[in-house]
């Protein structure tokens, strides 16, 4: 069975882009003839595209990365393919997630969104993914910029689907900022072809090298302007406005899929960019590890003091994505094998994590139809798989052993010893401790209280309320909470399977 | 810097003023529909500036003509990519005009202020 | 726009303004143009029509417009993203001076084109409806 085709093996990262961007060209057509269909349909290709990241994924890891010339144009001129264990873990947990929340949105849709749109939607999702994916492989930064705008411009159209007066507010204020950043980025990627004469990631790291010493003072523009586009299509903080609002309006696998995916696979194309084209002498020699220490430090305390003042769950949840960005720009700011390693693998186990938090809102206000953060009386005995799930997301988004949040946090906190920076550790510690304060006090609610809702009910009422129930939500919303979950255990405890990937990569580029 | 320089170099400074107005026209002004134009005004900077870096002196347009197989033509790459960037820009501003529209419908403005607060 | 002068010029240039559309899709491949700039100019002169002539095509046809834009864009989008999953195949070079030698590329202009015109005015209409 080893003897697998090396043609094959090339082309598929290839298809994982092309299928997707195909499926979401035929949807407007298949919503039009029959709109049952549509769901199916765009969770097989999901499923398809999952299956062919696992198959790249374990012949990536044996430590041959994937390079591939999109139609035979060799790399100087065309546009490559490349895929590195990191790029391979990430195409992985874009199409695992993707899966999930598809199958999560079988009856989210339903309920959420109207029916003219759902087929938009499903078009929507599928231009979302594949730009996605195809962001993460791509080793063109033209190319790069237009799966931004993709990405982009679907992600508005995710969020924009409700079609309510909030979610169409929001999704303005997403769609200027997003192309306020994505005019940055093309700045820069103007800049660096001005500098180099070349726009494939590898060729401009060989030439930035000889001619660094000419443009000191244009490297210095296209940095800052690389960190403005990439902030504000990353939410970093001072630029992450309109991130709360996008994330509490949207639709909940839209949200879902915002808050853990999109916003990620742009720090990973700001990795790229930033270590691998620049270079570290570039990376060390300038400020910009400063400036992103600084503003990453600031995200999470500001981020979590921010989640802390919410009433809105959705919005709190967003609110505390402000905060986990900021950790993962820790990680690239530290710049040591450990912190960058920890940056990684906080991108991963956050995807969990925020999948299964934004899942369970939408399923908790699809069966009690609660939104707000102190309405969480006896939810733990009423949905008990559901609450049962965000206990466990909630834990490790406050890093206690045993969840996926506390390996990447003890990483973070091994990579600023590593960078001689112990101050920093106060800094990690404190923004669990705030992610503790206002999580723990809705699951404290949800299991402990006492008060309920005995006031329209005679006082035996309570103590019936104390029985566990079954959740009361369709079983395809219910599958996809209790595997991300199961996925947050998983990696709290063998974190080693993605580290093993994270680590080929941080080693080439450190 | 002495004129010559900057009488050499003028589309990059053409390039970054207007991209400089642009952002501030995003930003700045309350009308919807204005803040749409100032995208446009942005994004057509950044055409500017690709294509005055493909451009060099004494070059003619990269159409291939028999008769002077030598001549020396100015880099069509920034300008093919310039039309991706024309088609971005184009699918932004029909979409940003449908969200106003809807807008429109739900308040009777397309004026910011009276919506689009910080929370 | 109910405006005389308008009306009368460009009842005159509208004809102009199309030859001028197809002049520019027809070229492409080896001479300066292209299906995207022609489709921009038919699919413009058309709206401009429209603005100033009003809504004179009925509902029919308008709903005809909407649905093969988003026909035209599925397949033109295929088709487009087909292209790149053959590779080391790019059809024949063409011979400079002539319009038609490069196979199926001058004809899939023509595709782009009206893929670009229908788009245009699929926006157009999608956006005044919902007004």
């Amino acid at each position: 069975m080893d003897r697998v085709d090396l043609d094959t093996i090339k082309m598929l990262p290839f298809y994982c882009v092309i299928i997707p961007l195909i499926a979401s060209f035929c949807m407007p057509v298949l919503a039009r003839w029959k709109k049952e269909y549509c769901a199916p349909f765009t969770t097989a290709v999901t499923a398809a595209v999952f299956i062919i990241t696992i198959i790249i994924g374990n012949h990536v890891i044996k430590g041959r990365a994937i390079s591939y010339a999109v139609s035979g144009w060799r790399p100087p001129w065309g546009i490559e393919i490349l895929v590195d264990p990191l790029s391979a873990v990430m195409m992985m947990l874009i199409a695992g997630i993707s899966l999930c929340i598809m199958v999560y949105s079988f009856a989210a849709v339903k309920y959420e969104l109207e029916r003219i749109v759902s087929g938009w939607y499903y078009t929507a999702f599928l231009l979302c993914f594949s730009g996605m994916i195809g962001l993460v492989v791509s080793n063109d930064l033209f190319n790069m910029y237009v799966l931004i705008e993709i990405t982009g411009i679907s992600a508005c159209a995710l969020v924009a689907a409700k079609g309510t007066r909030l979610s169409t507010e929001a999704a303005l204020k997403y769609l200027l900022l997003a192309t306020v950043g994505s005019g940055f980025i093309l700045f820069g990627i103007g800049f660096i072809y001005m500098i180099t004469g070349h726009l494939n990631i590898t060729f401009i790291a060989i030439e930035l090298a000889q001619v660094r010493d000419q443009y000191p003072i244009l490297i210095w523009t296209t940095l800052s302007f690389f960190v403005v586009g990439f902030g504000v299509k990353a939410a970093l903080f001072p630029l992450h406005l309109w991130l709360p609002d996008a994330h509490s309006s949207a639709p909940s696998p839209s949200s879902a899929i915002l808050s853990s995916l999109v916003v990620k696979v742009y720090i990973i194309a700001f990795v790229k960019i930033l270590l691998i084209a620049f270079g570290l002498e570039i990376f060390h020699e300038t400020f910009i590890r400063h400036l992103i220490i600084v503003l990453a430090v600031i995200a999470m305390l500001a981020g979590s003091f921010f989640a802390f003042v919410q009433i809105e769950l959705k919005r709190r949840l967003a609110y505390s994505t402000v905060a986990q960005i900021g950790y993962v720009f820790l990680g690239i700011g530290l710049g040591t094998p450990w912190g960058l390693a920890a940056g990684m693998l906080h991108i991963v186990v956050h995807a969990f994590m925020k999948t299964c938090l934004f899942l369970c809102a939408g399923a908790i206000a699809y069966q009690t139809g609660r939104k707000k953060v102190n309405e969480f009386t006896g939810l733990g005995y009423l949905m008990p798989f559901t609450m049962g799930a965000f206990t466990i997301s909630a834990f490790s988004m406050v890093g206690i052993p045993l969840f996926g949040g506390f390996i990447s946090k003890y990483g973070l906190a091994l990579g600023s010893l590593e960078a001689d920076l112990p101050l920093l550790i106060l800094v990690i510690i404190l923004s669990g401790l705030l992610n503790a304060t206002y999580y723990f006090p809705m699951i404290g609610q949800a299991y402990f209280s006492q008060d309920g809702d005995s006031n329209h009910g005679e006082h035996g009422s309570n103590e019936a309320q104390k029985k566990f129930k079954r959740d009361e939500i369709p079983l395809s919303m219910l599958i996809p909470i209790v595997v991300v979950a199961l996925g947050v255990i998983y990696l709290g405890i063998f974190p080693g399977t993605i580290l093993k990937f994270i680590n080929q990569t941080v080693a080439v580029l450190l | 810097m002495d004129l010559e320089l900057i009488l050499l170099n003028f589309p990059y400074f053409v390039a970054i003023i207007l991209f400089s107005m642009g952002t501030l026209i995003v930003l700045t002004q309350p009308n919807l529909v204005k803040k749409v134009i100032g995208i446009n005004i942005m994004e057509t900077s950044i055409f500017l500036f690709f294509i005055a870096v493909g451009n060099m002196h004494g070059g003619v347009p990269p159409i291939y003509d028999p008769q002077f197989p030598d001549a020396l033509y100015v880099n069509p790459l920034p300008s093919v990519l310039m039309l991706t960037g024309i088609v971005v820009s184009f699918s932004v501003t029909a979409f940003a005009l449908a969200l106003i529209v809807k807008l429109y419908i739900y308040y009777g403005t397309v004026c910011a202020p009276n919506f689009m607060k910080l929370k | 726009m109910h405006d005389y002068a308008t009306r009368v010029v460009f009842r005159y240039m509208l004809l102009f303004v199309l030859l001028y559309g197809v002049y520019v899709v027809m070229h492409g491949h080896i001479s300066p143009g292209g299906g995207f700039s022609g489709g921009m100019i038919i699919g413009l002169g058309l709206l401009l029509y429209i603005l100033i002539f009003g809504q004179l095509w009925n509902m029919t046809f308008r709903r005809m417009i909407l649905d093969s834009a988003i026909i035209f864009v599925g397949i033109g989008g295929i088709l487009e993203v087909l292209k790149f999953i053959i590779p080391y195949e790019h059809g024949p070079i063409g011979v400079p001076g002539t319009l038609f030698s490069v196979g199926i590329i001058s004809v899939s202009n023509f595709g782009i084109g009206i893929l670009v015109a229908s788009t245009i005015l699929g926006v157009y209409y999608m956006i005044s409806e919902e007004a």
